[in-house]
C-alpha cells in the first residue's frame, strides 16, 4: 500500500520537481541574459526590465564604442598572453611533480609533500599580492606581463598539483613496474605509460587553469600595468572612467565581450569541467 | 619496493618545488617579514622594522574589528546560501526519472554558468541591473507583487545582503554539482527498501543520505568557505567596499590600506592575520579529513 502510494506521489511530482529545476535554470542564467539583451540596446536611455528584454530596438553602437573606447584588442590580447603562458609553465612543471609524488617510496615523504601542496591551497590571494606588489616594483617587472603570468603560476600550480594527484594516484603501479623491466627510463615510463593515461585529466585541469586565469581580476588589478592589463582590469577602469550613468549600454557590451566567449567555451567542454571539479571530491 | 625507487620521483618533484618556492613561499615570508616593518610607498626599499606595532595598531581599530565581523558574515552567508540551494537542486536531480538523463545533463551544463562567469563582471553586472534600485531585476520582480524594495547596493543594512546573494550565486553551482556526483552514488535498492519500510522522507535524509554524503558536505564546505573567505573579485565589482565600509571584508581592506593608501606595513598585518586563521582551517581540514578518507 505504502510502495503504491509512494509510486503516485513520485509520478504526479515529477513535473514540480521540472518546474523547480526549469526555476532555478532562469536563475542561473538571466543574469547573463539581462547583461547581454541590454548590450543590444541603445545607450542613451536608462531601460526598465521589460524594455531591456523587448525583441525590438536592437543596436550595434555600444559594441563599436566598446570596442573604440575601450582598448578591447589590447586588453583581450593580454588576456590571451598572461592565461596561456601561465598554462604552459604550469603544464610543464606540475604535471610531472604530481607524478612524482605518488611515486615517492615511502609514505611519510608522500605526505609531508602533500601537506606542503595543500596548505598553499586555501592560501588567501592578497596574502601573494600584497608582496608581489612592493617586491615587483624592487626587481623593476612591476607592470610587465611577465610579474601578472608570475603571480598566475602561484596561483595555479597547487589546485593543478592537487587535481593531477588524484588523476595519477588513480592509475595502477603495475604498468609502469612493467615499462621499466621492459627497459624504459623513469622519463619514458612517464611519458609513454603515465602520462596517456592521465590524459582526459590532464585536459580537464588544463581547461580548468585556463578559465580561472583568463576571470582573473585580483593579481592583475594589484601587478599590471596601463598597457599590460588583461579585460578585467580593463572593465572596471573603463567603468570608473566614464559617467557610468549615461554609459550603461557600453560597460554591458564590454561586459558580454568579456563572458560570453568563457561561457560557450565552458559549455562546449562541460563535460571536463565536470570532471575536473568532481576530482578529488567523489573519488577522495 | 624497490622498482618505486628506481621511478626517481624526486627529480620530478624537483622544478615544481623550486617554482613553489619562488612563487608561494618567498612571497609568503616576504607578507610576515613586512607586517612587522614600517613600509611606505616613497621608502619601498627601506623597511623600519617596528615589531608588533603594526597589529597592536590594527586590532586596536575598530575598523579592523569590523571588517572581521563582515567577512565571517560574508563568508559564513555565502557558504549556507551555497550548501543549502546546491542540496536542495541537487537532491531534485537525483530522483528517479530526473538522474542520468539526458535533460539531467542539459540543466548541469547551464547550472555551471555562474561559477564561470567572470567574477568581476558578475560584481558590475550585479551593480548596474541586478540590485540597482530603480531599475534593477530584483526591485522589479519585488515591484510586481507590490513590495517596494530598497535601493540595496546604497543601504548600510542591505549591501551586505545583496553581496553574500551574489557570491552564492556564483558559488552554489560547485556545490549543486559535487551533491549530485555524491548522491547518485548511493544505490536505488538502499533507498528503494527503506521505502518499502515506510522510512519518512526525513529519516531517509538523516539516516541514509546524509551520513553517505557527509564527506562530501565537509569537502564542499571547506572549498566554499575558504573560497569566499579570500573573494576580491565580486564585492570590489559590486560595491567596492561600500557603502560605508559596510562591505569592507580583510582583501577588499588589504587593498585599500596597502595600494590606495600606501601603508603596506599595516595592509601585510592584515593578510598575516588571514593567513593565520587560513592555516587552522587548513589544519582541521587535514585532520578531519582522516575521516574522509574512509569513503573511498
Amino acid at each position: 500500500m505504502s510502495t503504491i502510494n509512494y509510486k503516485l506521489r513520485k509520478k504526479v511530482s515529477l513535473g514540480t520537481r521540472y518546474a523547480i529545476l526549469l526555476g532555478w535554470l532562469l536563475f542561473c542564467i538571466m543574469p547573463i541574459i539581462i547583461l547581454v539583451m541590454a548590450s543590444l540596446k541603445p545607450t542613451s536611455l536608462f531601460q526598465t526590465i521589460p524594455q531591456i528584454l523587448s525583441f525590438s530596438g536592437f543596436t550595434l553602437e555600444n559594441y563599436t564604442r566598446a570596442f573604440r573606447g575601450g582598448n578591447f584588442m589590447l586588453y583581450f590580447r593580454n588576456s590571451m598572453i598572461i592565461s596561456f603562458s601561465a598554462l604552459v609553465v604550469v603544464l610543464i612543471v606540475c604535471t610531472p611533480m604530481a607524478y612524482g609524488i605518488t611515486r615517492l617510496p615511502s609514505m611519510r615523504q608522500r605526505n609531508i609533500v602533500v601537506f606542503s601542496v595543500l596548505s598553499t591551497r586555501f592560501l588567501p590571494y592578497v596574502v601573494l599580492a600584497m608582496p608581489m606588489f612592493i617586491l615587483f616594483r624592487q626587481i623593476g617587472i612591476s607592470g610587465t606581463l611577465s610579474g601578472v603570468i608570475l603571480a598566475h603560476l602561484a596561483m595555479q600550480m597547487p589546485m593543478i598539483v592537487w587535481l593531477m594527484l588524484g588523476f595519477f594516484s588513480g592509475i595502477p603501479i603495475e604498468v609502469e613496474e612493467a615499462a621499466v623491466i621492459d627497459g624504459c627510463s623513469p622519463w619514458q615510463t612517464f611519458w609513454r605509460i603515465a602520462l596517456p593515461m592521465v590524459l582526459p585529466g590532464l585536459n580537464a585541469a588544463a581547461i580548468l587553469a585556463l578559465i580561472i586565469s583568463y576571470n582573473e581580476f585580483l593579481f592583475a588589478f594589484f601587478l599590471a600595468g596601463r598597457g599590460t592589463q588583461p579585460l578585467t582590469v580593463g572593465i572596471t577602469r573603463f567603468v570608473g572612467g566614464v559617467d557610468v550613468g549615461a554609459q550603461y549600454g557600453v560597460v554591458a557590451a564590454y561586459g558580454s565581450l568579456i563572458i560570453l566567449p568563457i561561457i560557450i567555451f565552458a559549455l562546449v567542454v562541460n563535460r571536463y569541467i565536470v570532471s575536473g571539479l568532481t576530482q578529488g571530491a567523489v573519488k577522495g | 619496493m624497490s622498482t618505486q625507487r628506481y621511478f626517481r620521483p624526486w627529480s620530478f618533484i624537483l622544478p615544481g618545488a623550486l617554482l613553489g618556492i619562488v612563487t608561494l613561499g618567498y612571497p609568503v615570508y616576504r607578507a610576515i617579514f613586512y607586517s612587522f616593518h614600517a613600509v611606505t610607498m616613497r621608502r619601498l626599499g627601506e623597511p623600519v622594522f617596528i615589531g608588533f606595532e603594526n597589529f597592536t595598531r590594527l586590532f586596536g581599530d575598530h575598523l579592523f574589528v569590523r571588517s572581521i565581523v563582515v567577512t565571517i558574515n560574508f563568508t559564513l552567508g555565502t557558504t549556507v546560501f551555497a550548501v543549502v540551494f546546491g542540496l536542495l537542486i541537487a537532491s531534485i536531480m537525483s530522483t528517479r526519472g530526473i538522474r542520468g538523463t539526458l535533460k539531467a545533463r542539459f540543466f548541469m551544463a547551464f547550472y555551471l554558468v555562474p561559477f564561470v562567469t567572470t567574477q568581476v563582471v558578475t560584481g558590475i553586472l550585479g551593480r548596474l541591473y541586478v540590485w540597482q534600485s530603480s531599475y534593477g531585476l530584483v526591485n522589479h520582480l519585488l515591484d510586481r507583487v507590490g513590495i517596494s524594495g530598497p535601493s540595496w547596493l546604497t543601504n548600510l543594512d542591505t549591501a551586505l545582503f545583496a553581496t553574500v546573494f551574489t557570491n552564492g550565486w556564483r558559488m552554489t553551482p560547485l556545490a549543486l554539482l559535487i551533491f549530485y556526483a555524491a548522491l547518485a552514488t548511493i544505490p536505488d535498492e538502499l533507498v528503494e527498501s527503506a521505502e518499502v519500510d515506510g522510512a519518512s522522507t526525513f529519516a531517509l535524509w538523516f539516516r541514509i543520505k546524509f551520513p553517505m554524503i557527509r564527506f562530501h558536505l565537509g569537502f564542499v564546505s571547506l572549498i566554499i568557505l575558504t573560497s569566499a573567505f579570500r573573494e576580491f573579485d565580486v564585492i570590489y565589482g559590486l560595491t567596492g567596499g561600500g557603502p560605508g565600509r559596510s562591505t569592507e571584508v580583510l582583501s577588499i581592506l588589504v587593498y585599500r590600506l596597502g595600494v590606495a593608501q600606501g601603508n603596506m606595513g599595516m595592509a601585510n598585518a592584515v593578510s598575516v592575520t588571514m593567513l593565520l586563521v587560513i592555516s587552522v582551517i587548513t589544519i582541521i581540514a587535514v585532520k578531519a579529513g582522516k575521516l574522509g578518507k574512509m569513503s573511498d
